[in-house]
């Protein structure tokens, strides 16, 4: 591969090029109900090629016939001449070459369809037989592995193995014409391990489902809220993450006024930051896809901004350093600002301490999902309890949290010395799709939270 | 090729797709990359010994692997009585354009411009980014019981998003026009996101409590999106839609009619076969508020003993499933401007955040609004920031106060009028 990449790469005018193509098999197993929906393998091969000229921008050429690169090559080059604008600079980096493994326990490769179907089988019976009221469910078992090659004019060449094994279960309940859902999901970069032995889970995610049927809807208003460390890392990645993703603010000078670097955001407690670099999360790679090294970059620190999100572009733009956040969902899509695994630290309070303080609250758990425009947010509780009286009580259900994020990020008053780094496959949706990405958080308490309702 | 492959097989499916497409985008008001992109790829199923196998591959180089792929899944399917169809005629349906398939690179640069143009005009400080793409995407569709269906279709997509920032004050709309007949319905398209970034530079306060709620045709898709769930044949197979089992019944309001329309001109969602080969067709769903029917695929009709209606739609990578083509709410009698000028104090929600979160199915929704606006003494008044609503389409929508005259197509394929609520409750900050 590398020979034909380098041919290619050497035949281009361009002043910058680069060429990644991807190799990708998967396979699928889905049950819905009581049948199955497929049990099946595909296969993704493709690649982009990008091109930058002096005086002209980017040019970018994707395809699945990969017969004759040094066309692609042409056709990238073509396109970044015939754009006028604005000259585009990239940081530089250190020229690497290198070749990532990643070892596996158990390769699913090497596993049959057969018992990937059957394992699928077994939960989703676990799900179907917890309780009569539950009439429906969904099971995937899934499993991806990409080979990704990347070489550039600047001399890098990487080749890399992103493999991937996902269990996911949802099961949804039924009363009296009321419908409720509950799900969970084991998604981790490892081998088909990482499947096994999941019956608790399932077990769980059908007795939550039945359980929601009998809680009320929560009564809309403000409240002191504490988040599972679930939600509060999925808090951390979408309410400020994207924030702190420099793609929004290198070309909007103010987008740059409004997160100028030493702006206080929070009290002294609170420390977000993301790191590519940790072993073995979802968002882990060793380079991105500019071939950058990835590494731990301080977003807030003791409640000030101090950093954000780059790649080599908007780390140029900016008179910063790229930060290894450069990232794309596959091969069909230039490399954009993405976060990789996205934590708050740990702080001091424990859990018992946060909740004693609270007389009526609500304590928010696990996400359905979350959505941010900047300074609003939103986010699904997949399920929450009240808190009275310093206490976890009654389960309620639709709890929504919203708001704007400047205020809430200031209202975060207490931060627990528990974090946790769910198994849970985390996907992020920016501009291209789902990209695997991880969040990690303790516990936190946050004051005057919105919750819709009824 | 793949004619030994539907000839070995009693029952077998090729689906094969090729497209090319030529894109811009433009970041912070400037032109930043231009891009050519080229699909390839191809779909199998397979029904051996009753059971159906799927597998998909975009090497082409890789067909032998992509047939033991499909006979091994079929070896895994579960047995279902399912067939596919013999050929038959699809309606006339226009979703290719050579004008537009050929449309000059310069001409998507200066549309992008003039896009930027429009935005900046209503607020200069207006930061836009324009993904605009032009396309030609061919399909063809074999089974071995003689199905031989070829589409091609030239979609245009304009993207639009606009980021405006004052302080901590922000702004962000986002929208998505598609067609497949050039015309200049672009500009009419961005001027209504113009419209609401002016709009949106005034604050307004509101207080929480119950009042009337209107809902743009971008702000419907928060009752839209429910519906279309609880439409869905593979949801009332699996008896989770609330409307399963409720086909006669008189479940909304007598105004709401809404309808599942392949053959409209022009729109990306329009097409005279669906994915498995059976011809599409114009179809109410919901006529004036009573229940007449959902969408299948091949395989969830043959489940439920219900005919297929032609809504199979799928990607390379996945089996087909139910899907709408163009969903259209259809619009009602009183002018929009009149609904407007009827309400006292209430809200009109452009842009909910976190739309398809929760437990949507269950016809719940719950909504930060990213964009919502106060009306006071029939006129809208200014943005109303940090402001919720909740409610259940399956109460809200049995009596509807108004829908507007107007219809707007929002995100691509949805044709939607303005909806009133005469009642919704409403959580704000103040």
């Amino acid at each position: 591969m590398r020979e034909q990449m380098t041919a290619a790469i050497q035949s281009s005018p361009a002043d910058y090029t680069e060429i990644r193509l991807e190799d990708r098999q998967s396979s699928r197993v889905v049950y819905r109900g009581h049948e199955l929906e497929t049990a099946s393998v595909v296969l993704d091969r493709g690649g982009i090629v990008r091109c930058l000229v002096h005086g002209g921008g980017w040019g970018v050429a994707t395809f699945n016939n990969l017969d004759d690169l040094p066309r692609r090559v042409r056709q990238a080059y073509e396109g970044a001449r015939s754009l006028q604008v604005e000259p585009v600079e990239l940081a530089s980096i250190p020229v690497v070459e290198d070749t990532i493994h990643v070892p596996l326990q158990r390769d699913f490769r090497g596993v049959s369809l057969t018992e990937k179907k059957a394992l699928a089988e077994e939960y989703n019976n676990v799900m179907l037989q917890a309780d009569d009221r539950i009439v429906d469910t969904q099971t995937v078992y899934a499993d991806s592995f990409s080979r990704v090659y990347l070489a550039t004019s600047e001399g890098s060449y990487l080749s890399e193995d992103r493999p991937m094994c996902t269990v996911y279960f949802q099961a949804l309940a039924r009363q009296d014409g009321d419908v409720q859902q509950s799900h969970e999901s084991v998604s981790q970069v490892a081998g088909f391990e990482i499947a096994l032995g999941r019956h608790a889970l399932a077990e769980k995610v059908a007795r939550q489902a039945v359980e929601m049927l009998s809680a009320p809807t929560v009564q809309g208003g403000r409240y002191t809220v504490v988040c599972n460390r679930r939600l509060a890392g999925v808090f951390a990645h979408e309410a400020f993450g994207h924030l702190s993703e420099a793609d929004f603010v290198y070309s909007d000078p103010r987008a740059q006024e409004m997160m100028v670097l030493g702006r206080r955001f929070g009290e002294k407690i609170l420390t977000i930051a993301d790191d590519g670099s940790l072993p073995g999360r979802r968002g882990s790679h060793k380079y991105d896809d500019e071939g950058t090294p990835t590494g731990r970059t301080d977003l807030i620190r003791e409640g000030v901004l101090v950093g954000r999100l780059h790649s080599r572009e908007t780390a140029a733009k900016m008179g910063e350093q790229p930060t290894g956040n450069a990232r794309a969902t596959g091969y069909r899509y230039p490399p954009i600002v993405r976060m990789t695994n996205t934590f708050i630290e740990s702080g001091e309070t424990p859990l018992e301490e946060m909740l004693a303080a609270i007389d009526l609250g609500i304590y928010a758990c696990d996400a359905y999902g979350g959505q941010t425009a900047l300074e609003n947010f939103s986010f699904s509780a997949g399920y929450a309890h009240m808190i009275r009286g310093g206490q976890i009580a009654e389960m309620v259900r639709d709890v929504v949290l919203s708001g704007n994020l400047f205020a809430t990020l200031a209202n975060i008053d207490a931060v627990g010395d528990d974090i946790e780094w769910p198994e849970t496959g985390g996907t992020c949706g920016k501009g291209q799709g789902g990209l695997p990405v991880a969040m990690g958080s303790p516990h936190i308490r946050i004051q005057d939270v919105l919750i819709a309702g009824k | 090729m793949w004619e030994q492959f539907l000839q070995n097989n009693a029952q077998a499916e090729v689906f094969e797709i090729e497209s090319e497409a030529t894109r811009i985008v433009f970041e912070a008001n400037e032109l930043k990359s231009f891009e050519v992109e080229e699909t390839a790829g191809v779909a199998l199923r397979v029904i051996v010994d009753g059971r159906l196998g799927f597998a998909a591959s975009s090497n082409l180089e890789a067909s032998d692997q992509l047939v033991t792929n499909v006979l091994e899944s079929a070896r895994h399917g579960d047995v279902l009585d399912m067939r596919f169809p013999a050929p038959q005629p699809g309606p006339e349906v226009q979703v290719y354009d050579d004008e537009l398939a050929s449309l000059p690179i310069d001409r998507l640069v200066e549309i992008g411009r003039e896009v930027i143009a429009i935005m900046r005009e209503a607020d200069a400080d207006a930061s836009v980014r324009i993904d605009l793409e032009r396309r030609v995407r061919q399909i063809r569709l074999r089974n071995s019981v003689g199905v031989d269906v070829q589409e091609e279709k030239s979609p245009l997509s304009l993207g639009i998003v606009v980021q405006r920032i004052r302080g901590d004050d922000v702004v962000i709309l986002f929208d998505y026009f598609g067609t497949t007949v050039w015309d200049e319905g672009y500009q009419a398209f961005a001027r209504s996101i113009a419209e609401k970034l002016r709009l949106a530079q005034r604050p307004a306060a509101l207080s929480p409590g119950r009042m009337p709620v209107l809902f743009s045709p971008a702000g419907a898709l928060v009752l839209g999106l429910p519906l279309m769930m609880g439409l869905d044949g593979k949801n009332v197979y699996q008896g989770v839609s609330p409307m399963a089992d409720r086909v006669g019944e008189q479940l909304f309001d007598e105004q709401l009619t809404l309808l599942d329309d392949p053959t409209l001109e022009g729109r990306p969602g329009s097409s005279a076969y669906d994915d498995e080969g059976l011809p599409r067709q114009r179809r109410a769903l919901i006529a004036d508020g009573v229940l007449k029917g959902f969408i299948y695929d091949l395989k969830t009709a043959v489940q439920s003993n219900a005919e297929p209606t032609g809504n199979g739609e799928r990607g390379l990578f996945n089996p087909p499933r139910p899907g709408f083509s163009n969903l259209v709410i259809a619009g009602g009698t009183t002018p929009l401007a009149e609904i407007i000028a009827g309400i006292d104090e209430g809200l009109l929600v452009e842009s909910p955040l976190g739309l398809g979160q929760g437990n949507v199915i269950s016809g719940a929704f719950s909504n930060n609004l990213s964009l919502a606006f106060k009306i006071e003494q029939g006129e809208i008044v200014g943005r109303v920031k940090d402001v919720g609503i909740a409610g259940n389409v399956y109460q809200d929508l049995r009596h509807i106060a108004a829908l507007s005259q107007e219809s707007e197509l929002v995100y691509g394929g949805l044709s939607l009028p303005h909806v009133l609520l005469s009642e919704l409750n409403v959580v704000t900050k103040n």
